[in-house]
């Protein structure tokens, strides 16, 4: 478990009500209304709290008949606190971290269910938001204008401009016939 | 300030501090986001307190008017949160769908009083 894991575990886990959840998985296996009946909450907030659960990988779950059935993870919670202690916790992990974190805001600021809101003035976050389009594009494989136009314009509507930053970015190459995801270091 | 207003007006304030205060109860007991969710709900009733005070501002005495102004406002402002919940609705977040139906649960219940206001002292 990274430190990362831990602390949305632990943080995840500080709340009465979702410690009671667990208390009550770990009993037996069971759907959101009969939680809901048993601890006194509605059934949307037993949801709410199940999705952080289940977001900080302590429950998961699965369908049976009519119902989704959530159950304990119980392979996390047989990890001990010392060894979470233990994980080594270097700066350059930190570093890596605090970049990755800086990228998840740029994304959740810029994207909205997968959709892009606007193209950042800064040209690091515009990177970023590049370099996530890119994703949808396949190593080793060459494609059309209108391939890549498709593709980009599923993310945003300007796909011109989002083609030539992303060819002018070298996260496309281009021979003027057809493009490429170029490999990035 | 008539009537309806009054009582319409202490109706909110009520609400307010009872949401306040299970927020508060509900952090002691360790239930944050339950908390939160209660600062949701007053967060609305305050919005609409606010509505009622500009509704007196633009309609003056006219009693009726306010009413209408209120629900109005009442009718346009969860507009935004119904797409919203819409929007997390189709892309399967929850935690998104439950504070949003919160606010038009919340909404909803306040029209319902008012309508009921009115019309019992009309």
């Amino acid at each position: 478990m990274t430190e990362a894991e831990a602390i949305s575990l632990f943080k995840c886990l500080a709340d009465k009500s979702r410690l009671q959840i667990l208390k009550s998985l770990a009993g037996e296996d069971m759907y959101v209304e009969r939680l809901a009946e048993r601890l006194g909450l509605t059934a949307p907030t037993i949801s709410f709290h199940l999705k952080k659960l289940s977001d900080a990988g302590a429950v998961t779950a699965y369908k049976n008949q009519y119902y989704m059935m959530y159950s304990l993870n119980k392979e996390m919670f047989q990890t001990s606190i010392l060894e979470i202690l233990q994980q080594e916790s270097d700066e350059a992990q930190k570093q890596a971290q605090r970049d990755a974190d800086y990228r998840q805001r740029v994304i959740d600021a810029f994207f909205e269910y997968g959709k892009l809101k606007s193209i950042p003035t800064q040209l690091k976050k515009e990177r970023i938001v590049l370099e996530v389009i890119a994703e949808a594009f396949d190593f080793d494989r060459m494609y059309s204008e209108r391939e890549v136009n498709i593709i980009i314009a599923d993310f945003y509507d300007d796909f011109c401009t989002i083609r030539r930053d992303m060819v002018s970015e070298r996260l496309l190459g281009r021979n003027g016939i057809e493009y490429w995801r170029m490999k990035n270091d | 300030m008539n009537e309806q207003q009054q009582k319409f007006e202490s109706y909110l304030d009520e609400q307010i501090a009872a949401c306040k205060q299970r927020s508060k109860l509900l952090a002691e007991d360790e239930r944050m986001d339950e908390g939160k969710f209660e600062k949701i709900r007053a967060n609305v009733y305050e919005i609409f307190k606010t509505i009622l005070s500009v509704a007196e501002r633009v309609c003056g005495k006219d009693d009726l008017a306010k009413r209408d102004f209120f629900l109005q406002k009442a009718e346009q402002i969860p507009t935004s949160w119904a797409a919203s919940y819409e929007k997390a609705r189709q892309n399967g977040d929850i935690e998104k769908m439950h504070i949003e139906s919160i606010k038009l649960d919340t909404i909803q219940e306040i029209k319902d009083m008012c309508m009921q206001i009115w019309e019992e002292t009309t």
